[in-house]
């Protein structure tokens, strides 16, 4: 073998491989390492180009992050000290015990090499390992030259491109990270530790139960027990409104009352008896225009956790897990996006016509590059290092398992109806003033059903047609009544919609969401439970009584405090989530980051322990008790 | 030349069709400096008429068969009437009818523990810190949709319910208080309730802190009340 030798690690070995196959155009050697079955190391020969050349290369990988912030051992029993010192108790970085082996081999392939590339995935993380496997190599090799491979995706000719142009570690993510992960152990070290030690000894249920607090989990349980409880504390109303119908032509046509409904009787009664004195209505108004439902914006991660959970029946985290094995094997772009713009450079065309073999949507490709295509809508997130998901390329079925079917149909259908044009139709609205109120009705007819052809998730129905109304002219109703009902309580939290009050209020990343649900699922501090059945069943997220116990708990705990601060609710989170955005930015340090977050998370820590009476009171009352909410 | 008195009653009336009552009127110039008895009348007017519309109509005007309500007013069994003249009132109740009491008392409970709700996103709505103490409280930019149910009542005392039948600017939960004044001008009443519309109510402010206090400390109890009661 001949030239520089050069040293690239991914952060997953199935990354490793792809990125192998593709450099090395298949002339690869594969050779385990000693102690880890699933790192292997790739060996074979490419050129980078400009000062590199021809190199000698060895592709391995990371699994995940190598090393771990750990408390020294004297700290290691829970009772070694007052949870409070963990706020100020030095820590250390280190290998992670079961990774040991593959920092050893990074080491050992670091020492005669020339350069590191690092090819983790481009986001915060993926920095932040990236730097974790600089630093073992450089523990070896001080003079390496570290560069990054800049991809989203493990297309060859997008691998290839990233391998010519290499760019640098972004140190300001990988702050980022560094801070985050301190902030996870202190606060959560500090917390659990406390929580466990005074409660767990309440009730036989707890034994041996880890009473974990996180500062994402918290409020992640926050909404669902807030859900919970204002479904269990609703009450219902009486309502009444008034309908009107009026046949015309053989067509019975309803017109509905702009009020809806009121919540008094009296004023409702009175409101259509001016109405029958009124004896005629008028057509204040009839409005024809062509309507359009327009085409979905480029799918983000969130996005494709919200529709995927709602209409694939997996949930997110499943998912999330499935999106990543299509996009090691290269079937999609990288999964964990916020972007919702395609950029311009991309050939969108190129893609939709990698869909033609397809069975079932190859067609409709083909009608796009025909000339239905149109340019994507463009949302207003873009996280500047990653395109919306998209397909790479076309997967024949037999490929793919049952779930990977799913999201991989989804991707692609959400794909090509972003390339479509919009769903065309007429609606006519007439609106009748009828004694002192209002009444509308409303038609529509589908006209063209354009992106809604291929993105199957997506209804728009024509409704029944209107007769013809004039402005202006006048007509006795066939009938015109009160009509009455009852106001119904919410539903249970549904995973998506869970996904969605994280995302408004800045709780986790979009790769850390799913993540977080399934934690406090663990912690069993939620349950998942189906309503209805078959293919309408939903699966609703309810409240342990040792979730409600601790949000509740925690509020009694802070009631009445100045500020109103708080741990079930998103406000503290998503400042944390601000404040690393900024030190991303390069406007705020990470030292920074770390002391105030500790400053506040320890005050309330102190609050904590000094009320912890009526935390234990919340627990007695609905746990020992099992009192209602 | 007619004396300060006369001369404040008629401006009152003229101005703001607010018949004052003679002790009244008494009482609030007692109250004031000499040196703000000499100042030009109309700037002497606004001060009483700031202080009539904090005031309780009961007390502060006379009750002229022409701008007061029909004994009858609440007759059910009139389909319709309509009032001449001009009516002051004052607010004694508002309720939003548009919206249930049970996700009113939600708002309030939300109002109360900081939070606000801006579409899925909850945002707090407490002051934290120096810097963002001009941030408004919660509560005036919440104000309620309606369409709204209130009890008004006039100089003498009697009461009647008013249904906002078309949007009346400035009459909301949040935006006015109990006791504020309107005037209500050819109004119609149908079914012993008053149908108030932006051409019949003039909204002129105002409130009578003691009966907004009291009725703020009730107002959640009381939308307890209704849920329980249908």
């Amino acid at each position: 073998m001949a030239g520089t030798k050069i040293l690239c690690v991914a952060e997953k070995p199935a990354i490793a491989k792809a990125v192998a196959q593709h450099l090395s155009g298949g002339r690869v050697q594969t050779r385990n390492i000693n102690g880890n079955q699933y790192v292997k190391n790739y060996v074979f020969d490419f050129n980078f180009g400009g000062r590199w050349g021809d190199c000698s290369v060895t592709m391995t990988s990371v699994i995940g992050h190598l090393t771990d912030m750990k408390f020294p051992s004297q700290y290691n029993y829970w009772t070694s000290c007052p949870p409070a010192e963990l706020f100020e108790a030095p820590v250390r970085v280190a290998v992670d015990e079961d990774k040991t082996a593959i920092a050893e081999n990074i080491k050992s392939q670091a020492q005669n090499s020339r350069a590191l590339f690092i090819w983790t995935d481009c986001d915060r993380e993926g920095e932040y390992i990236g730097t974790e496997v600089r630093n073992q190599a450089k523990e070896v090799n001080r003079n390496i030259v570290v560069k990054r491979a800049v991809f989203n995706n493990t297309e060859r000719a997008h691998i290839l491109n990233a391998a010519r142009t290499l760019g640098e570690l972004d140190e300001l993510q990988a702050n980022a990270v560094a801070a985050r992960i301190e902030l996870d152990l202190r606060i959560g070290a500090a917390f659990t530790r406390l929580l466990t030690l005074q409660l767990q000894p309440l009730h036989e249920s707890l034994e041996g139960k880890t009473l974990s607090y996180g500062s994402c989990q918290f409020p992640t349980l926050g909404f669902v027990v807030d859900r919970y409880l204002r479904v269990k504390r609703f009450k219902p109303e009486k309502f009444w409104g008034i309908k009107v119908m009026h046949t015309r032509d053989d067509i019975k046509v309803n017109f509905l009352w702009s009020r809806v409904h009121l919540f008094d009787r009296v004023a409702v009664i009175m409101m259509l008896e001016r109405c029958l004195m009124a004896k005629k209505a008028k057509v204040t108004k009839v409005n024809q225009k062509p309507t359009s439902k327009w085409r979905p914006l480029p799918l983000t991660t969130v996005d494709l956790q919200m529709m995927g959970s709602k209409y694939l029946r997996m949930n997110g985290a499943d998912i999330m897990k499935v999106a990543e094995s299509l996009y090691t094997r290269g079937f999609i772009s990288y999964p964990r996006t916020e972007t919702d713009q395609f950029d311009k450079g991309i050939d969108l065309k190129k893609l939709v016509e990698k869909q033609l073999p397809d069975q079932n949507w190859g067609q409709y490709a083909q009608g796009l590059l025909d000339g239905n295509f149109r340019t994507p809508r463009a949302g207003r997130h873009n996280d500047r290092a990653h395109p919306p998901i998209h397909p790479v390329c076309w997967v024949s079925p037999d490929k793919l398992n049952a779930q990977e079917k799913k999201v991989y149909e989804f991707v692609v259908r959400r794909f090509l109806a972003c390339c479509s044009d919009d769903a065309k139709g007429q609606s006519t609205d007439v609106e009748i003033q009828y004694g002192d109120e209002v009444f509308h009705a409303r038609g529509l007819i589908v006209l063209e059903r354009n992106y809604l052809d291929v993105y199957v998730y997506d209804k728009w129905e024509s409704t029944q047609q209107l007769p013809s109304y004039r402005v202006g002219e006048e007509f006795e109703p066939t009938e015109a009544n009160i009509f009455d009902g009852k106001t119904t309580a919410p539903n249970y939290l549904t995973e998506p919609e869970l996904i969605g009050l994280m995302d408004a209020n800045g709780i986790g990343t979009d790769a850390t969401m799913t993540e977080h649900i399934e934690k406090i699922k663990t912690r069993f501090y939620i349950g998942v439970h189906s309503r209805g059945s078959g293919r309408n069943a939903v699966k609703e997220l309810i409240p342990t009584r040792l979730g409600i116990a601790l949000i509740l708990g925690y509020d009694d705990v802070f009631a009445g405090l100045p500020d109103s601060p708080s741990l079930s609710k998103p406000f503290l989170r998503k400042q944390t989530e601000l404040e690393m955005r900024e030190v991303c930015a390069g406007t705020r340090t990470r030292q920074h980051l770390v002391q105030e977050s500790l400053d506040t998370y320890r005050e309330l820590f102190i609050h904590t322990q000094r009320r912890m009476g009526l935390m234990k009171a919340a627990f007695e009352r609905y746990i020992v008790e099992a009192a209602d909410v | 030349m007619p004396n300060l008195q006369d001369q404040l009653t008629a401006q009152l009336l003229q101005t703001k069709s607010l018949p004052v009552s003679p002790i009244w009127l008494n009482n609030f110039l007692s109250t004031i400096s000499a040196a703000q008895r000499n100042t030009p009348i109309p700037a002497l007017t606004q001060t009483a008429l700031f202080r009539l519309l904090n005031s309780d109509f009961r007390e502060s005007l006379t009750s002229r068969s022409t701008t007061i309500l029909p004994v009858e007013i609440s007759d059910t069994n009139v389909q319709e009437r309509r009032l001449t003249g001009t009516i002051p009132v004052q607010v004694l109740d508002i309720e939003d009818i548009g919206t249930s009491a049970w996700s009113q008392i939600e708002a309030i409970e939300r109002v109360e523990r900081g939070e606000a709700v801006r579409g899925r996103e909850i945002v707090r709505t407490v002051n934290v810190g120096d810097d963002d103490q001009d941030e408004r409280p919660a509560a005036n930019a919440n104000a309620s949709n309606g369409p709204h149910r209130v009890i008004l009542q006039d100089a003498k005392g009697t009461r009647i319910i008013g249904i906002e039948m078309k949007k009346i600017t400035g009459l909301a939960i949040g935006k006015m208080a109990i006791g504020a004044k309107l005037l209500l001008r050819g109004v119609i009443v149908a079914r012993g309730i008053i149908l108030l519309t932006p051409e019949s109510v003039t909204v002129l402010g105002g409130k009578v802190e003691a009966m907004d206090q009291a009725w703020r400390a009730g107002r959640k109890e009381r939308l307890r009340q209704k849920i329980t009661e249908t």
